[in-house]
């Protein structure tokens, strides 16, 4: 049966003709039985489409429209212990078959693997709200007229904005597909709208560039909201000018708390320190931070981008507490890692149809603290409160290097003293972890599958 | 149509099928209408942990679809190559402006629009010089080169922990048809080799890499002293373990030759791109003609340099690549363009639309942008500086082109004293605002390199070569401890 329908797929007089596209449900089906033909018992394979429209604006005219459809298919197999991977976006016989082929010689040149691929299994029942129908009606006309309405507002907000340069409005939607050899057959669906814009404001020769964007399951922004948001965000630091250099209490926006927690997700991932590239390495059990530092990966938020029933390998998602009260509790493992150190996999496999599996968080949740924001800032006699970040090149997940510019604000003896910029922070993020003196109890509002709240630090090294 | 190689069918579509749509284009109102029609085939071997980690290659395809109204810009793509799928989206784009006054029925043809010119082929000139193409060459070939760059690594000191080495190439098949009458194709080859080598001793690690890129075949890896790449991370990553902090504050720095010109590239090129010129989003805007940098400083953006990992041979609007000259003794000259950006800027097309896949609309981006060859020896810039760092190798860096504010990571710095190079320092980051920063280049060496990176931007991540010799900037932010 399967060997046939290879055949019938590449006779000359078919009527199956091996340049026509497959729908992802049927190249699915195709690179499966084509799998099996070319000899693996074992294999996954991950197809995803999407779709996404969007316009971009610039001085009360649409500059430009864009709209996409694309597809992919991705598939893992196995000859022997041996893994080899390939994928492809064209979706015809002949494209899929190569694509298999190419992954069943690569099988040959890969070293083997201890991988258990897993069985069918229930998924927990949790509505996820990941996809709202009702974007589908979002038209462009409802996209132009929200973002006309954004940039107008901006522009009359305050004198200083001269320019709103990027203005975009933009929906999406996507689904993917998982399937093994195992029988699991898993598929989902999602999809977000976004609206936002960056308003340079301009003092003298002094500018500075505000960005603030919404992005959510449903399209219910409120436009003055926004625009009056970016507006403020490139206001406040016009005329900024740098701290003098020394240590600093500094408290960390909960704008841009995220990025430098993000920034060091992979020492915790099993992976990593199997390779010597975690200096988490040998820490379980221990204490890794301060013990108000508590850290879930947690895939059953509703509506939250970083949500999900199973992971990129099929395994059923997981709520995992990774550190409580400052202790390590788990590393986050894939199938491949997990084998390696004879546990169970975590169900924090990440996995596109174009790459190899890797490990990621679900949605990554700092828990909230106990004060306000404002307790925070007034802590200390002086503080450098830090809400935007620049460049992270200077930061080094495996080492912990902490090196980048940050603007923000001066505080002292309470009170906001003056708009900082051109300062960089110089810190190491292991380091970090155990002067965390206080977390806020809000998060910011962004669409994001990492929340953090605002954190106070100590003895940051401040150059200016 | 059957290829030199024995490859197959190459992706293309029909020159008939092509002609419907850009004709469909200009039914529906639009001034100019594009095809980009690619099909990639990504290929790579990653060596890490002692073993082949991953084997991978595969295939990106999709068609981009550009309608311009005006220098109002409509894009669409997909992985659908069927011609009713083409035509749908043409209708959706055009539809998204309203409804088209005086269009051209489809099929009675009646209407005012004008009919889309035939299309007539352009042959480019090949600079390309491939020898073996990655695609009729088997993965295990890579096996070699990976397994001697990792003991190259390994046996260079015991505190060498990990080492990761692969080796990837990519291989483009690129036509670009228009209403103009257009119908251009390329194939675009290019080799790439990383090597990052982590050094660990008392809880300390540091990771260290070099990733050289070309545009060339697989005669790139056969031919690769991967020992030298190897050696020269592992010997990085152990020094720098080892580094003190930079104490940071304002200084004279003087900027290591080759991947020392991201600063140019960051604090400068990214501001002379007509895509941020036109929204007004560039401080450079308005300035041709000004003195914005030292006089020592003549800056280029080179398309045509032969197997340089940021050249290309046509632009992705299918215009053939050049040598741009950006900046003259410190005055601007030009801004980089693309069709849209040129016609709102003013400026004359340079060649330099690009776009990473199917999947963006082109802009105008960088090439090979380096700054030229100076008259100094690098130890005379460096005995100019009484107490300064020396930033030998950057990492990456970004921009904020409204603002002109960067930022840089330093790889390997070391301390300046009185003229001569002292201890190793880590942490490192310069920050400040490119065009503060261009005059204060004030010595520029004569030993250009450049080297390979890969840029991101609103058309998405495309190779580039940044460059520049041996400069001293008088002052400039240095984050440290």
């Amino acid at each position: 049966m399967i060997s046939s329908t290879l055949r019938q797929a590449q006779g000359p007089d078919s009527g199956h003709p091996i340049n026509q596209t497959l729908s992802p449900a049927d190249a699915v089906d195709f690179v499966s039985e084509e799998s099996r033909r070319q000899g693996a018992d074992r294999f996954d394979i991950v197809a995803g489409e999407s779709e996404s429209m969007g316009l971009e604006l610039f001085e009360g005219k649409v500059k430009s429209t864009e709209l996409s459809n694309s597809r992919g298919i991705g598939v893992r197999l196995f000859r022997g212990k041996r893994p080899g991977f390939a994928f492809t976006e064209r979706m015809t016989r002949e494209a899929l078959a190569r694509t298999v082929a190419d992954a069943w010689s690569h099988a040959s040149l890969t070293d083997e693997v201890e991988i258990d691929l897993p069985h069918p299994a229930p998924l927990p029942e949790i509505d996820l709200r990941l996809f709202n129908p009702d974007l589908e009606s979002v038209s462009f006309e409802d996209m132009k007229n929200f973002g006309l309405k954004l940039e107008e507002i901006a522009l009359k907000t305050d004198s200083r904005i001269e320019n709103v340069p990027y203005l975009g409005v933009s929906r999406g939607s996507g689904f993917s597909m998982l399937r093994n050899s195992n029988g699991v057959f898993y598929q989902s669906r999602q999809s977000s709208v976004s609206a936002g814009l960056g308003a340079v404001a301009k003092d003298g020769e002094n500018k500075k560039m505000g960005v603030y964007s919404k992005a959510g399951r449903s399209f219910e922004f409120d436009a003055e909201f926004i625009a009056h948001k970016a507006v403020e965000r490139a206001v406040e630091l016009l005329n900024a000018s740098p701290l003098e250099s020394g240590t600093y209490p500094v408290v960390f926006s909960n704008r841009v708390s995220p990025q430098i927690f993000s920034m060091f997700s992979s020492p915790f991932f099993a992976e990593a320190v199997q390779k010597g590239q975690s200096r988490l390495s040998g820490k379980l059990g221990q204490s890794i931070a301060v013990p108000e530092f508590n850290l879930v990966s947690d895939p059953f938020i509703p509506l939250m981008p970083g949500s999900y029933l199973f992971d990129g390998e099929g395994v059923a998602a997981r709520k995992l507490d990774i550190v409580r009260d400052g202790v390590l509790q788990t590393f986050l493992y894939n199938l491949e890692s997990a084998k390696k150190d004879g546990v169970a996999p975590t169900g924090t496999a990440s996995r596109g149809y174009s790459g190899k599996a890797g490990t990621g968080f679900a949605n990554y949740m700092v828990r909230k603290g106990n004060q306000t924001l404002d307790e925070l800032l007034t802590a200390n006699p002086r503080c450098f409160y830090v809400v935007k970040l620049e460049g992270g090149s200077g930061c080094s997940a495996v080492s912990g290097e902490i090196s980048i510019g940050a603007q923000g604000f001066f505080y002292e003896g309470g009170k906001r003293i003056h708009a900082v910029d051109r300062v960089t922070l110089n810190t190491n993020f292991f380091d970090l972890l155990n002067l965390i003196r206080g977390f806020s109890d809000s998060y910011s509002d962004s669409f994001s599958s990492v929340k953090v709240p605002d954190v106070l630090v100590d003895n940051i090294h401040v150059s200016g | 149509m059957e290829d030199s190689l024995g490859l197959g069918i190459l992706p293309f579509m029909e020159q008939e099928k092509a002609q419907r749509l850009l004709q469909a284009g200009r039914d529906r109102g639009a001034d100019f209408t594009e095809l980009f029609e690619e099909e990639t085939r990504h290929a790579s071997v990653s060596y890490k942990d002692k073993k082949v980690e991953s084997a991978t290659a595969g295939t990106d395809y999709g068609i981009g679809i550009r309608l311009l109204f005006g220098t109002e810009v409509l894009y669409a793509h997909t992985s659908k190559d069927d011609e009713e799928h083409l035509l749908k989206l043409i209708d959706a784009l055009a539809q998204s402006r309203g409804p088209v006054v005086g269009a051209r029925h489809p099929s009675t043809g009646s209407g005012t629009m004008p009919v889309s010119k035939p299309i007539v082929g352009v042959q480019l000139e090949n600079r390309q010089r491939i020898v073996l193409d990655p695609r009729t060459i088997g993965q295990e070939r890579k096996l070699d080169l990976l397994l001697r760059a990792d003991q190259a690594a390994r046996s260079f000191s015991k505190k060498i922990s990990q080492v990761n080495a692969r080796a990837g190439d990519v291989v483009s098949e690129i036509l670009i048809c228009n209403s103009d009458g257009l119908w251009v194709t390329d194939t675009r080859t290019r080799c790439r080799f990383h090597i990052s080598v982590t050094a660990e001793e008392g809880g300390e690690i540091f990771v260290a890499g070099e990733a050289p890129g070309v545009q060339r075949g697989f005669e790139f890896f056969e031919g690769l002293d991967a020992e030298r790449y190897a050696h020269d991370a592992a010997e990085r990553a152990v020094r720098m373990l080892s580094a003190g902090y930079v104490k940071g504050g304002k200084m004279p720095v003087v900027m290591g030759n080759g991947f020392g010109g991201v600063i140019f590239h960051e604090a400068c090129g990214h501001l002379l791109e007509t895509e941020g010129v036109r929204h007004k989003a560039s401080v450079f805007t308005g300035k041709i003609g000004e003195q914005i940098a030292h006089s020592e400083v003549t800056a280029i953006d080179d398309g045509l340099i032969e197997g340089s990992w940021g050249s290309i041979q046509m632009d992705d609007e299918g215009r053939p690549s050049e040598k741009t000259t950006l900046i003259e003794n410190g005055v601007l000259k030009t801004y980089m363009s693309d069709r849209v950006g040129a016609e709102e800027t003013g400026v004359v097309l340079s060649g330099s639309a690009r776009r990473e896949s199917y999947q963006y609309a082109p802009v105008s981006r960088m090439r090979n942008t380096y700054i030229a060859a100076g008259k100094h020896t690098p130890a005379e810039v460096l005995a100019s500086v009484e107490d300064g760092l020396y930033a030998k190798k950057l990492g990456g860096g970004s921009v904020n082109p409204a603002t002109g504010e960067f930022n840089f990571a330093v790889e390997e710095g070391y301390v300046i004293r009185h003229g001569q190079i002292a201890e190793a320092v880590r942490g490192a980051t310069l920050i400040g605002k490119g065009p503060e920063i261009l005059p204060l280049i004030s010595m520029v060496g004569n030993d250009l390199e450049l080297a390979a990176g890969m840029c991101g931007a609103s058309s998405g991540s495309i190779p580039v070569n940044v460059g520049q010799p041996t400069l001293r900037v008088d002052s400039i932010l240095v984050g440290g401890r």
